[in-house]
Parts: structure tokens; C-alpha cells; sequence
């Protein structure tokens, strides 16, 4: 299934590899690798599937604000994103490779979990709404009534209803309702860079059933985090930027969507202006809506929150912060932190500051974990996944009072 | 347990090995063995070696097999229910086993076009130079010759799930013929 046109420079560099004559395009990861760059040995790293004890987590090498601190919440969900909280305090928390979705009780001096469904092709993607829990899968979306009551619920299987396109590559998702109380679902591009079909490099909305389908926003290479403003109502996300156009980016992306229908530039224009190297086309950045602010080369931005709490200092309310699980495209590692950032409402002035730091040894370019999501509690504290070590860490703030 | 010791020894003992599960480990393995040969070098015809894999990809593997998203039906069962600290042990035992794999006579031609064939197709980038392999990367040299045939027509025609995307596409195009010259090459690579 030849997707698109690939530009013509892309498949010049690797017409030469293809031994028969219908050429297909080269594996996602690798689509716009410059022939410059073709012994580079740059590949994704290594997820860890096992469980990993809080005993061999690092935690005090990770860094905050004064007045902060972090501890192990939680242990035992090996590959563990996003995270959704239900009615009555359980979470829930998706995943990529390994297949399944876990449950997260919180006892008071400890957290339980325990897996709801496994065997999904990369169930990423949950939400909670109306006591129930939305799973969704790149092939499935499973609904589950009353879970937190009902542990042994079968699913109801809302596939049909959501009509999801088949590639797989920058398919797997982040869902979550909206203000509105409508499912929010990105489709990313089936590839590293390519003139997508219309079924993908979007955002869409749903209805909770599956029905009024609405394309919100288009150009969006791979969208996996967002969230709405607390004052305007408006999505904001983030949108992570192609690879093998070298070290300095293109830059991942901040966005905020003040209308729906807005295009933003992919596969022509990236981040603040950049065209791309391999789709041309004349005026490539005419008609696109410029980032809120750029959030660093290849960092691989997940996680989007809003800060509404009262726990963190008054300076912090309404800000966003940001997970940045970290590089692989990218001859120094860059990101593996969680950054904030301050803008005023309608996108301007925004100031990214490092937040949370310490999973990445810049000096001997290695990183232990991989901050992927955000979820702030009831208490104001600020829960983030490790999707390395399968662990979630609680931030809080103490204000130097008592440690 | 295949020894017997009298007295309240045998109880501490016995504590020892469920508290480290070494006993299950060493269960376990034997089972392995079975079909893996006990030093990690396969000598059944379609069954893969072991021995000097990089142990996050066997770690990895195993877990996609127990949880039923990879390899085929027997391994699925033989896996299920084994705990992560049982997978771990298993992967770090036949990691550290090295690799001798036996792959009989060399065809002097079919070698050199391998050869060739595996520069073009750039595995080493991912794989390493000398197909070592790496992280969640498998060990390609000195792997069973049918073995390696039979997964690279797999990953070709239709990629299972792994722990990434990567290998997905990668032999788009790829010519049976071209398969068969690698796995040639590569089993003799040491």
C-alpha cells in the first residue's frame, strides 16, 4: 500500500535500495533520511516491558523548584503513558507496545494495580467520562460502564462507531473529553514526513458514541497531548516535528487552536517557519498558524496539562506544563524532562522553564526514565508517568515548610 | 525439586530458592533447553538460537510472547503465566552464552552476495557492523540459516508487533532470493 508521493528527493535516495520495480516507501522511521546521514545509527531506544521495583528507581537524582518535591507513587505498570482518573479516585493508566490497560488504586500508604485488558495493539489512548472508562487501541475503542465498581465489566465494543483509519505508524493515541464533553482524537502521519491522505495529520472530535464526527484541525504531523485553556476554553497542544532533518529540529511544536478548521504547515512548514527539505512547494508557509512557541529539537513533547490547582504557588495557576519524553533523532539527547510554560491567553509572550530535569546524564548522554504524562490530582498535586520504568512519581509542593 | 535434603535444612533451603526464584528459573530453563539446546545454540531445524542475544530484545520478546502479542502458540503457552524476574533471569542467562552456531557447508558464492546484499540493505546500522545486534535489536550472526529465512519472509510480508516500529517496512521490495543470500551470509557471520 504505497501511501502517498513521497517527494521525489526520497525516493531518489533510496530508489537505488529497491530491488524490484514497484518501489514501496521505506519504513516510516526512515522516509526523508538524507543520503548524507544514511550510516547514521540513530534508531528509537529501547522501551523496558518488566517491571521495575521503586528500589531501582533513581529518584533522587531528579530535580525541582525549591519548595518541591517528588516520591515513587506508584510501581508495577511497565510501559505505562497516559493516565485517566476516574469518579472515584482509580486510574487508569494506557500503553504502547505491551498491549494493555491498568487500573491504579490508590490505599492510602500504598497503590495496587492490576491489568483491565491486555492483548490491544497498542491501547494508548484512555479517558473517563460519565463512569466510564474509553480505551482506545489503533484498532479498537472498548468502552467500560461503571468500572470502578464493576472490576469484571465487559467492554462495550464501540469500534464500528469511530470508523478508525488503518495504518499504524503515528496511530496509536491520546484521547481525552473536552469542555464540551466531546472525545478529542488525533490521527497522525502515517510516516515521518509524506503528503498524508485525508484521513490522517489531524484532529478530530466525537461525539462520546462515536457519532458527529468533526476534522477540527489539519497539518498536524503527530499530536499526542492536549489540553484546554482554563480561562478561554481553547485546545492547546503539542505536536512533536519530523526527524532526520538533523540536530537543531525542526522544533516540536506548541499550538493553540483559536478556531477550528486552522491548518498547521505539516508536511510543508514546520515549527516557526521551517520549509521542509523534502515536500516543496511554492509559499510552503502561506496559510499556517505559527506555534505558540517551539519546545526544542526532536524532544518527543507527550504530556499537556494545565496547572488549576491551589497546592503549587499562585504563580503556576494556569500555566501549562509540559512532558518531554526525550530525543532519539538526535546526536546529543535532548529533552527527558518536564518543562513549563507561561503565555497569556491568546498564545503570546510564551516563556518555556525547565520544571522537572534530572532523567538525562547530559555529560554521559544517558537517560535512566522518560517522563510521558501528566495528571493533576484533586489535591493539586501533579502525578507523571515514566513510560521507561513503568512507574508514576507524585510532585508536591510543600512551600519549604515541612519535607 | 530434583535433589532431597533431610532436616530443617531442606525447609531453609527450599525458602531460599522460592524467595530468589532460582528454582523456577532453573525449571524453566530446562524447558528451554529442550528445544534451544542448553547452551543457547539451536540445533532443531526452524528453532532459533539464543546464545550472545542482547538481552533487553530477549527480555522483550518474551514478554510479547506471554502476553500472547508475538511468536507462535507453544512459546505463547510455555510462557504464560512466568513472571517479569523469571523472564529477566532467562534473558540474562542466554545473553551471556556464547554464540557458536554451526551452519555447515559454505557456498562460496551465495556468501559473498549475502554479503553484499546486507551492506545495501544497511542492517548493520541497527544491528551493528558485525550483527551483534543491540538493545532491542537481535544478534543476526551465527543465527540459524532456515531460522533467519523463515523471520526475515515474516517481517517482510507481514511484520508482527514488536517493541517499536522499526523493523515494520524495512524489507519492503526484498526478493526471496535475496532473503535466502543474507540468511546465507549472516548464519556464517561470526
Amino acid at each position: 500500500m504505497v501511501r502517498t508521493a513521497i517527494a521525489a528527493a526520497v525516493l531518489a535516495a533510496f530508489a537505488s535500495a529497491q530491488a524490484q520495480d514497484k518501489p514501496k516507501p521505506p519504513p516510516a522511521w526512515q522516509q526523508g533520511k538524507p543520503a548524507a546521514m544514511a550510516d547514521s545509527k540513530l534508531a528509537p531506544h529501547a522501551g523496558k516491558m518488566t517491571e521495575t521495583p521503586a528500589s531501582e528507581i533513581p529518584i533522587d537524582k531528579l530535580k525541582l523548584p525549591k519548595g518541591f518535591k517528588v516520591e515513587v507513587w506508584s510501581t508495577g505498570t511497565p510501559g505505562g503513558r497516559a493516565m485517566a482518573r476516574g469518579d472515584k479516585g482509580k486510574i487508569y493508566v494506557g500503553t504502547r507496545a505491551i498491549g494493555r490497560v491498568y487500573e491504579v488504586t490508590d490505599q492510602g500508604d500504598k497503590r495496587t494495580t492490576r491489568v483491565v485488558v491486555d492483548k490491544l495493539t497498542q491501547p494508548a489512548g484512555v479517558a473517563f467520562q460519565g463512569g466510564a472508562l474509553y480505551v482506545m487501541a489503533i484498532d479498537k475503542v472498548l468502552r467500560y460502564d461503571g468500572i470502578e465498581n464493576k472490576p469484571d465489566v465487559q467492554p462495550v465494543d464501540m469500534t464500528a462507531a469511530f470508523n478508525l483509519p488503518p495504518e499504524q505508524h503515528h496511530n496509536w493515541k491520546y484521547i481525552n473529553f473536552g469542555p464540551d464533553k466531546k472525545l478529542y482524537v488525533p490521527f497522525g502521519a502515517p510516516c515521518n514526513i509524506c503528503e498524508p491522505p485525508k484521513e490522517y495529520a489531524q484532529i478530530r472530535r466525537y461525539n462520546a458514541d462515536g457519532s458527529g464526527m468533526e476534522v477540527l484541525a489539519t497539518g498536524i504531523r503527530n499530536s499526542l497531548g492536549f489540553d484546554w485553556h482554563p480561562k478561554t476554553g481553547e485546545l492547546w497542544f503539542v505536536d512533536q516535528g519530523r526527524d532526520w532533518m538533523g540536530d537543531a529540529g525542526p522544533e516540536e511544536e506548541l499550538n493553540r487552536l483559536a478556531k477550528p478548521g486552522l491548518f498547521f504547515g505539516y508536511p510543508y512548514c514546520h515549527a516557526n517557519g521551517v520549509p521542509d527539505a523534502d515536500i516543496k512547494k511554492a509559499d510552503p508557509c502561506k496559510g499556517v498558524t505559527k506555534p505558540v512557541t517551539t519546545l526544542g529539537p526532536h524532544a518527543a513533547v507527550l504530556g499537556t496539562k494545565f496547572y488549576t490547582g491551589s497546592m503549587f504557588p499562585a504563580e503556576y495557576k494556569n500555566t501549562l506544563f509540559i512532558a518531554r519524553k526525550g530525543s532519539w533523532n538526535r546526536t546529543k539527547k535532548f529533552g527527558y524532562d518536564v518543562v513549563n510554560v507561561r503565555a497569556g491567553a491568546d498564545g503570546k509572550n510564551a516563556k518555556v522553564t525547565p520544571f522537572l530535569t534530572g532523567f538525562l546524564d547530559a555529560k554521559e548522554d544517558k537517560f535512566w526514565g522518560r517522563p510521558a504524562y501528566l495528571l493533576q490530582m484533586p489535591d493539586g498535586a501533579l502525578l507523571v508517568s515514566d513510560e521507561q520504568l513503568g512507574a508514576i512519581y507524585r510532585v508536591s509542593y510543600s512551600g519549604g515548610k515541612k519535607k | 525439586m530434583a535433589f532431597r535434603i533431610k532436616g530443617r535444612w531442606a525447609g531453609l533451603l527450599t525458602a531460599l530458592f522460592v524467595c530468589t526464584g532460582q528454582a523456577e528459573v532453573e525449571e524453566r530453563l530446562k524447558v528451554c533447553a529442550g528445544c534451544h539446546n542448553a547452551d543457547g545454540n539451536s540445533v532443531t531445524p526452524g528453532i532459533p538460537s539464543l546464545a550472545a542475544q542482547p538481552r533487553v530484545f530477549l527480555e522483550n520478546l518474551m514478554i510479547l510472547m506471554r502476553e500472547g502479542l508475538r511468536g507462535s502458540a507453544p512459546m505463547q503457552q510455555l510462557l504464560k503465566g512466568a513472571s517479569d524476574r523469571e523472564i529477566v533471569a532467562i534473558a540474562a542467562h542466554f545473553a551471556k552464552l556464547p554464540a557458536r552456531g554451526e551452519a555447515g557447508k559454505t557456498d562460496e558464492r551465495l556468501f559473498a552476495e549475502g554479503r553484499a546484499l546486507a551492506a545495501k540493505y544497511r542492517c548493520g546500522t541497527c544491528h551493528l557492523p558485525d550483527f551483534s545486534g543491540q538493545a532491542h535489536m537481535p544478534r543476526l550472526a551465527a543465527q540459524r540459516e532456515d531460522y533467519l529465512v523463515d523471520i526475515l519472509r515474516t517481517f517482510r510480508d507481514a511484520p508482527p508487533p514488536g517493541s517499536d516500529t522499526l523493523m515494520n517496512a524495512a524489507l519492503y521490495g526484498v526478493s526471496d532470493a535475496e532473503i535466502r543470500a543474507m540468511a546465507h551470509f549472516l548464519a556464517r557471520t561470526r
